[in-house]
């Protein structure tokens, strides 16, 4: 490839002319929808991205405050805040809403965002899937809070075990809501990851090789992967479950040639590695906000890409440790034990490589590397209870006790919500143009910390006490009450440090200060557009040439033309090396995913109640899918004649 | 003088705009699809060895195969099927549209005639998915599968409409080669799923 400049303009007043009209023309062809009906026809991925992120942040609002109920309700000693009833429905609307509504949902939608901008690309490979993926999303999130409301929340925990969820022991429609909100969300995640694989795969940047890949892009990638094979556990078994359920089929019913333990299998496959889906972007954010925020390339790129590639697989061969209360054989338990303290390893990797990167760095205490920081010291914790809960003897003993609960918060909102809280932080500038309140970011983050720890590690005790999860009350014998109050008093610190961290956002949004292109001094490709992106995102793509391709520009930086700007153009690029390979049409707006949304809804909200659900539902499904791919040949494509 | 900002260094504007296999995205979206489906399908196979261990009697009293010769025919329609989809692959490739509208017909007769024998066959089953969970995991697989089967009879149905009524784009020739692969797919899954439920010795023990 020369280095050398192609086509004839020569004269900086001649290129600035050009560019200009180039620009309106790229304007004119990528314009987003507008108004209310540009809502539901929106394919650009930088708005769905938001929408995920707004969204999500909304759900974890509600399942914080969930939260705070029940550590109201636990303050004190036989206490009457919540009655048993609504403390189940309260646990497992929590547990399922900042699982499937909040974490992984947040995490992939920041992948919308960010993915497509980190590649050097102008949308993501399948737009009108993303918006598909959306709707159905927010539709399962409504579907399971319209019924919380009308006192038919789920109650059988956000992991349903049979037979306790099974139709004997749930009677009503609890359960039915849960297993069908799984299966909006995990089409959801599923199409989400099939679509950030093929974008990363297939529409690099030319010179961003495999080795260049941002690590942020990695983690999305090894997600997207853990996604697709994770996913399908979860929506077979909770299909099984719906049916024992509806039409008396008997998966989960020993009596009839079941097993109950199959539930478990087949929930924990999905549900161990579930947790990696969530922690694994988390990883990439640290990535991300280090190098900035320490001045330098982050240490051990090969090492971190390994570590999450290892992640992903050792991930998948951990499921049964969350089963060994049900009497395993011991060589089961023996081998589910060394492979969960294998994944330490990978962990262990990143950590180091961070502690590296943060030694040789110059660092600048901003509101993200705060969160950081939070981040490597809770996980490093979450991490040594998670050896700990490895080992059958300490596991068996504490199982189904607030120790668990300890672990998983420690593991979950140190290991993700951390870096998710200093990610937003570092990326909301790119997102909205301005900048967040550093005063109030470290003041959130100290609350956030302290409130953290205050909430959570009480809890190890109390567990090591035996004070067991899902129970809605302890008695005044237990001597849990002065721990139960410290925990809920640090809930109450947290809630305040969300607080001040939501309503930073909201100001900042008003109020902020300009944020320009690239307020950090960045190294990755989204920084080198304007904030917020243009809806082509890059009027020439870039061509990368490093790892951190913004670190190598000088006052100019290499770029591809020819990309046509009057049709929504893109460029394919090939799987290793990204050179350039030939050049697509992305679709135009359109609302018939959104109609093709509403079919899925129907088809499983009627199928709570009957099976004829299905060939209901599938009428407006084919319609909305044959409007949607029904070629109109007005996208610019080459059309065939027939052969005489 | 202001200096440009940015330097062309590739020219992209000769490159072509259609691709065949997995230079195209949407081989990759086709393929994310089958390792889902490939999936879930596995899981079904390990929940069936999982409840065929755990049982005492496999199948349990009562159940009696529907027959070597008409399960066996009808997984060899299936297989005949790949033929044609495959004649139409190969003159998608060679944008030949009346061949591709030729070979499609072909297939979907084809789709028509397993799923026509699999009624028959689901028909002759002395069990429902309610008496027991062997019955329960091959309905339940069965009536996955023919989810896929009736999908690929419909996209049959609307490539053929597309081709005769157009406008034909150039893109849709690579649709056509991912829908036979999507085909091959299905064709495989199902197989799998007759050499596990037709061949189970503990089911061939029933024949007559």
């Amino acid at each position: 490839m020369s280095a050398e400049p192609i086509g004839g303009l020569t004269s900086a007043e001649d290129f600035e002319a050009a560019e200009a009209a180039d620009r309106r023309l790229l304007e004119r062809t990528w314009k987003y929808a507008s108004g209310l009906w540009g809502w539901f026809t929106e394919v650009d991925h930088s708005r769905i991205g938001k929408r995920y992120i707004v969204t999500a942040l909304i759900f974890f609002a509600l399942g914080g405050i969930e939260a705070l109920m029940m550590r109201v309700q636990l303050a004190r000693p036989a206490n009457g805040f919540l009655g048993p009833d609504l403390y189940n429905q309260v646990f497992t609307t929590h547990g399922s809403t900042m699982m499937f509504l909040f974490a992984v949902p947040i995490m992939l939608g920041l992948g919308v965002y960010l993915v497509p901008l980190m590649v050097g690309t102008r949308n993501l490979a399948f737009p009108r899937l993303n918006a598909f993926s959306y709707y159905v999303y927010l539709i399962g999130g409504l579907f399971l809070y319209t019924a919380f409301f009308l006192n038919t929340g789920p109650d059988a925990g956000w992991f349903a075990y049979v037979p306790l969820s099974g139709p004997q022991f749930s009677p009503g429609k609890r359960v039915d809501v849960w297993a069908q909100m799984i299966t909006f969300t995990e089409i959801s995640a599923l199409a989400v990851a099939v679509n950030l694989i093929t974008t990363i795969f297939k529409q690099r940047a030319p010179g961003m090789s495999l080795n260049r890949i941002p690590l942020f892009v990695w983690a999305m990638l090894v997600t997207s992967f853990m996604v697709v094979f994770a996913m399908p556990a979860v929506m077979l078994s909770s299909l099984m479950l719906a049916l024992d359920r509806l039409i008396d089929t008997h998966f989960f019913n020993p009596a009839q040639g079941g097993d109950a333990i199959l539930w478990q299998h087949l929930f924990w496959f999905f549900g161990h590695p579930e947790v990696y889906i969530i922690f694994i972007p988390a990883t990439g954010i640290v990535s991300a906000i280090l190098a900035p925020f320490t001045r330098r390339e982050v240490f051990g790129y090969m090492a971190l890409v390994l570590s999450l590639v290892a992640t992903g697989f050792i991930g998948f061969g951990l499921w049964v440790h969350h089963m060994f209360a049900t009497g395993l054989p011991q060589l089961g338990a023996s081998f589910f034990t060394a492979a969960s303290i294998m994944i330490a390893i990978p962990a262990g990797t990143q950590i180091f490589c961070w502690i590296a990167t943060l030694w040789g760095g110059h660092l600048r205490f901003k509101t993200p590397l705060l969160y950081v920081l939070g981040f490597i010291f809770t996980f490093v914790i979450g991490g040594l209870t998670g050896v700990m809960l490895a080992a059958v003897p300490l596991n068996l003993q504490v199982h189904d006790t607030f120790f668990v609960v300890a672990h998983l918060h420690y593991v979950l909102i140190g290991g993700a919500v951390f870096p998710l809280l200093g990610g937003l932080f570092y990326w909301f500038p790119k997102l909205t143009g301005r900048m967040l309140s550093e005063t109030w970011g470290k003041v959130s983050f100290w609350l956030v910390f302290l409130g953290f720890n205050v909430t959570f590690f009480p809890q190890h005790i109390l567990g090591l006490e035996g004070m067991p999860r899902r129970v809605y009350t302890y008695l005044p014998e237990t001597g849990w009450g002065d721990l139960n109050m410290l925990s809920t008093a640090g809930a109450f610190i947290l809630g305040l440090g969300v607080l001040v961290y939501l309503l930073n956002g909201i100001v900042s949004l008003a109020k902020g200060e300009p944020a320009g292109d690239d307020p950090w001094g960045a190294d990755t490709l989204e920084w080198s557009v304007s904030s917020p992106p243009p809806p082509y995102n890059f009027q020439a793509l870039p061509m990368v040439s490093g790892r951190s391709p913004r670190w190598l520009w000088h006052d100019q930086h290499p770029v591809v033309v020819g990309l046509r700007s009057d049709r929504r153009e893109f460029l394919i690029t090939n799987l290793l090396d990204a050179e350039p390979d030939h050049r697509q049409v992305s679709p135009g707006p359109t609302v018939w995913p959104f109609i093709l949304s509403l079919g899925v809804g129907v088809t499983f909200i009627l199928g709570i109640f009957t099976p004829w659900g299905l060939p209901i539902g599938a009428v407006p499904c084919a319609v909305a899918l044959i409007a949607w791919f029904w070629p109109r040949g007005d996208q610019g494509h080459p059309l065939l004649k027939e052969k005489s | 003088m202001k200096r440009r900002p940015t330097t062309p260094v590739i020219d992209v504007s000769n490159l072509p705009t259609t691709a065949f296999g997995q230079r195209d995205p949407l081989w990759w979206g086709v393929a994310g699809v089958m390792c889902i489906e490939g999936t879930m399908f596995a899981l079904m196979l390990a929940s069936y060895f999982y409840l065929r261990g755990g049982a005492h009697v496999w199948p349990p009293p009562g159940v009696i195969h529907p027959g070597l010769g008409i399960t066996t025919g009808n997984l060899a329609l299936l297989l005949l099927s790949i033929l044609p989809m495959h004649l139409a692959a190969q003159a998608a490739e060679r944008q030949d549209l009346a061949k591709i509208r030729l070979w499609l017909v072909v297939s979907t007769v084809l789709f028509v005639a397993f799923l026509a024998l699999r009624i028959s066959i689901m028909h002759r089953l002395t069990f429902r998915w309610d008496s027991h969970a062997y019955g329960s995991l091959i309905w339940t697989t069965v009536g996955l599968h023919t989810v896929h089967v009736v999908t690929g009879i419909v996209e049959n149905l609307l490539f053929i409409a597309v081709l005769t009524r157009g406008p034909v784009e150039d893109k849709l020739m690579d649709d056509l080669r991912l829908n036979s692969m999507y085909w091959y797919f299905v064709v495989a899954c199902w197989a799998l799923f007759y050499g596990v439920f037709y061949l189970d010795p503990g089911l061939l023990g029933t024949l007559r």
